[in-house]
């Protein structure tokens, strides 16, 4: 059965398939892209001249040690961090021209997280959390009740949408996090070690809520992860190591 | 918004504190604002179109009778009061067999003459002619006459500590006559009258001359020029006079407080900077314990504005919460259940709408001065950064 639309963009239609996907457009562009932090008197440098384009589409698995760069990476691709040298041009802007206001907005509509720790806000429902980034978007309480429920029934939710995260089981929580990700229908889902905290059980079952989301719903993914496992999931393997592009691995490919 | 509340509601108990904190603040402050408003009320009723004329060198000393119909004749003065202080105690059988004394200011005067300068003064009609046509009756203000148990057509003794009556006697008996009312709420109505001409007669000394006399203007803008008048007409005689505006003529004795007052403003402002600690103190642990949730709140979309304004907005509500807790029972205490803790020494026990916006200005100041530090260090940090704390 084909699965619905979120209601949010219904431009954006599930039509990718998998392997059968036709004319992938580049989604996210790293052009030369430096990062450069100073701490403790010395310079760190995190990543180094990185050039990168992922397709729309894609589910990415970015891997390395601590300390490759990976986060900053995914920092840098929602706007949370600016590069020291080159262009990030995501979705066909190049953050570097926008303002901090308007990268909040940009973000609200193009890119979501999600978090290793959930990070859900302790003082809200479910429900509310996955509320949350709508009521920065012009909508009326009805559609904003309609995009949260919707949200919380693609992640399996809806019936534990008024419960506190401190009522939820950790693979709970990390659901309620990508449904309250879902929930503006961003192009990207940016995940940082989204199972880390979880047992394999749930970590399974959070890897195929993610495969779920890029297949049926055609949402570009990258996820950084340190589990091969989890890695093998994805289209592609990226292999960062200090601050340089070590590997470009076509898991598709690679399996077919 | 409801973000804004649940946060406040996420350590209740230290919400509650901080908002009974700064409530209990500002009642204190609405409190000490009642008690300077009740010091000034003869400065906040003067007139400027009256002028009060006394002995140059001091007000215990007396000014000729004659004086009158002199200051009257002085160009733009349309009328004019001889009164002298009477400074007794009332006399009133207590339930233990003892006398019950209380001290109120009585004023022996030209009844008639003095209802011309005080117009703010309402009297019923047959009260008023009652009044004027007994010359042993007396007229109360309604809060002493409530205060006393006295009403029309009741007697009032007193017993006076400056002056004595022929036969010695420092009782004075009189009639209640008339009660005046004001619809000034700061006018003061704890104040008595009667007439001159039974007081002249009957006083063992210092008759023919009177404590001070009142003097209505025509134009309140050339009052310094006739009071300048006045003093000339006077000027080298046995009895030269000081003649000034009646808020002058008050400002003495509340100057007489004033280190009393500075005392009590010295209080007022250590309570708002004890106020603004406690709030800002708050405010800080609650911002720095939720670091990160600035951070993910930034991460999904809300920008600096977003995080200043839910700080600030915090802050701001806690101090709202605090004017309300503060303020309202003030106001129903002293402007609406009339309580007056010591209604012998403030004839007026009031709260006026200024103290009450001030105090909801220091509120609303010392919530933002709280926020701001919190609201500007959240607006400021860096998501990356604030993601990355525990």
């Amino acid at each position: 059965m084909k699965p619905e639309p979120l209601p949010v963009r219904q431009a954006f239609q599930p039509d990718f398939a998998g392997a059968m996907r036709v004319k992938p457009q580049p989604i996210i562009e790293f052009r030369c892209v430096s990062k450069t932090y100073h701490k403790g008197g010395s310079d760190i440098h995190p990543l180094d001249e990185l050039s990168l384009t992922i397709d729309q589409g894609d589910f990415v698995a970015l891997m390395g040690p601590s300390g490759s760069g990976k986060t900053t990476l995914l920092n840098l691709l929602g706007g949370l961090d600016t590069p020291s040298a080159g262009e990030v041009v995501v979705c066909g802007q190049n953050l570097e021209d926008l303002s901090s206001r308007e990268l909040a907005r940009w973000r609200c509509d193009h890119v979501a997280y999600v978090f290793q720790a959930y990070n859900l806000l302790p003082v809200l429902t479910a429900y509310q959390n996955v509320e949350l980034p709508l009521t920065l978007l012009p909508l009326s309480r009805r559609e904003r009740r309609e995009h949260t429920v919707k949200a919380l029934e693609i992640v399996g939710l809806a019936d534990r949408m008024h419960h506190r995260p401190d009522e939820l089981s950790g693979g709970q929580e990390q659901r309620v996090a990508i449904a309250r990700a879902l929930a503006t229908d961003p192009r990207i889902l940016l995940a940082d070690e989204p199972t880390g905290d979880l047992d394999a059980h749930s970590a399974e079952e959070i890897m195929e809520l993610l495969v779920a989301l890029n297949r049926d719903y055609g949402k570009t993914i990258i996820v950084v992860t340190h589990d091969p496992k989890v890695a093998h999931r994805a289209h592609r393997e990226l292999h960062l190591d200090k601050g340089v592009l070590t590997k470009d691995v076509d898991v598709t490919y690679g399996r077919t | 918004m409801r973000l804004l509340f649940f946060n406040l509601l996420r350590k209740p108990l230290r919400t509650g504190l901080t908002v009974f904190g700064v409530g209990v603040a500002l009642l204190l402050f609405c409190f000490l604002e009642t008690v300077l408003v009740a010091f000034n009320v003869g400065v906040t009723m003067s007139d400027a179109s009256r002028l009060v004329v006394q002995h140059k060198e001091s007000i215990v000393f007396q000014l000729p009778m004659s004086y009158r119909s002199r200051i009257e004749q002085v160009e733009g003065v349309t009328g004019v009061a001889g009164a002298s202080w009477f400074g007794a105690l009332s006399q009133e059988p207590a339930s233990n067999g003892a006398t019950r004394e209380e001290f109120f200011a009585q004023f022996a005067t030209d009844i008639e003459r003095y209802l011309a300068i005080y117009p703010e003064l309402t009297i019923p009609v047959e009260q008023r002619r009652n009044l004027l046509g007994d010359q042993m009756g007396c007229l109360l203000g309604a809060k002493i006459a409530e205060r006393l148990g006295k009403k029309v057509g009741d007697r009032l003794v007193l017993r006076s500590t400056i002056w004595t009556q022929k036969n010695g006697s420092p009782i004075w008996e009189f009639n209640v006559r008339a009660i005046y009312t004001t619809d000034s709420p700061t006018f003061d109505q704890t104040i008595m009258l009667f007439p001159w001409k039974r007081f002249d007669e009957a006083r063992q000394f210092g008759g023919g001359s009177a404590g001070l006399y009142l003097a209505k203007v025509a134009d309140a803008n050339r009052s310094a020029a006739i009071a300048a008048r006045i003093d000339a007409l006077f000027e080298n005689s046995p009895h030269e006079t000081r003649t000034m505006t009646e808020k002058a003529f008050n400002l003495q004795f509340v100057g007489m407080m004033g280190s009393f007052q500075l005392l009590l403003r010295s209080i007022g402002s250590a309570i708002v900077l004890t106020m603004l600690l406690v709030s800002a103190n708050t405010m800080m642990m609650s911002a720095r314990e939720r670091t990160r949730e600035m951070g993910i709140l930034k991460a999904i979309g809300f920008s600096d504005g977003h995080v200043f304004l839910l700080l600030i907005g915090e802050a701001l509500t806690i101090s709202l919460f605090g004017a309300l807790a503060g303020i309202g029972p003030a106001w129903l205490v002293a402007n609406v259940l009339h309580f007056n803790p010591k209604p012998d020494f403030f004839p007026v026990f009031y709260l006026p709408n200024e103290s009450m916006l001030a105090a909801a200005g220091l509120a609303a100041l010392t919530g933002f001065a709280s926020g701001i530090v919190p609201a500007v260090a959240g607006m400021r940090l860096k998501a990356t950064e604030a993601l990355r704390s525990v």
